[in-house]
């Protein structure tokens, strides 16, 4: 499944999405960056309810396909255009985050 | 990070990177805040790279294109309603008085406030991976030590045992937790 696929199929809002054929596999969940920087695998969607800058960095050295902003969250103008450049694929959710990763049981994996 | 102690150990790799003869590390405490400064005498940044160390995006090495050593360590201040501030000479502006001071301010009753962790490792890896330059660590809880260390001291009563030897490693160790153990 694509990033596009999976933005369409599960209603995610798409923040940015640079790359939007990206293949997907798997998913991870975390806030802590630093923990999630070492765990998260490349083609993975990473549930997060973070929003900094850093998180554009992370997903950018783990080489995530995309980023799902929970509860809500979303990113301003600046961090927009950050992800953008450096090709990193931002979704959004209403939902929190568990409830977001029922949304791709069966989907992603 | 989930210890802040590898935020240090993070942070002070780049003092050693940047040529410091001396690296200091501060640690101040009061009931409130944790004050963390990162102090060494090393080829120092511009302006316009200190900008850019904030940046995540930055990075000296260039086998991969973000570090986040700084990044992270801001982060984790401001994650507490704290504060994070640089600033740096570098040696090609003040030829004699040159460096990088790193400090971050913790609001310890935060919930989000990273706790320090094992620092007494950090402190020892730092001195066995880099046995050549100078460590000083110094925490102080209200004003009273808790714990200090200074490898110039050490490395003259060692008369040229190299400070990365095992056993003088372990006896860091020790005298750090006695220390510890002692003003807790």
């Amino acid at each position: 499944m694509t990033v596009n696929e999976l933005s369409v199929e599960c209603s995610f809002d798409a923040v940015c999405v640079p790359d939007g054929e990206r293949e997907i596999s798997g998913a991870y969940i975390g806030d802590l960056l630093s923990w999630v920087m070492g765990r998260a695998n490349a083609g993975n969607v990473w549930i997060t309810i973070m929003s900094n800058v850093n998180v554009i960095a992370v997903a950018s050295l783990a080489d995530v396909a995309c980023v799902i902003l929970a509860e809500g969250v979303s990113l301003d103008d600046e961090l927009i255009k950050t992800a953008t450049k450096k090709g990193v694929n931002v979704l959004k959710s209403d939902l929190p985050a568990f409830e977001t990763a029922m949304k791709l049981s069966g989907k992603v994996l | 990070m989930k210890e802040l102690s590898l935020n240090i150990l993070d942070v002070a790799e780049n003092s050693v990177k940047a040529g410091a003869e001396l690296t200091q590390i501060i640690i101040d405490e009061t009931d409130e805040a944790l004050v963390l400064k990162i102090i060494d005498n090393g080829c120092g940044m511009s302006e316009d790279v200190v900008r850019s160390v904030i940046d995540p995006f930055y990075t000296t090495r260039t086998t991969r294109k973000v570090g986040l050593g700084v990044p992270l360590l801001k982060l984790a201040a401001e994650q507490t309603g704290g504060s994070f501030s640089i600033n740096s000479k570098s040696s090609a502006e003040y030829p004699i008085e040159h460096g990088t001071k790193v400090e971050a301010r913790f609001c310890k009753n935060h919930i989000d406030f990273t706790p320090l962790g094992d620092v007494i490792s950090s402190i020892t890896t730092l001195i066995q991976g880099h046995p050549d330059t100078d460590f000083l660590f110094s925490h102080t809880l209200s004003g009273k030590v808790c714990a200090e260390l200074d490898t110039r001291e050490i490395r003259k009563a060692l008369d040229g045992v190299p400070l990365c030897e095992y056993e003088v490693i372990k006896w860091i160790e020790e005298y750090l937790k006695e220390q510890y153990a002692e003003n807790k």
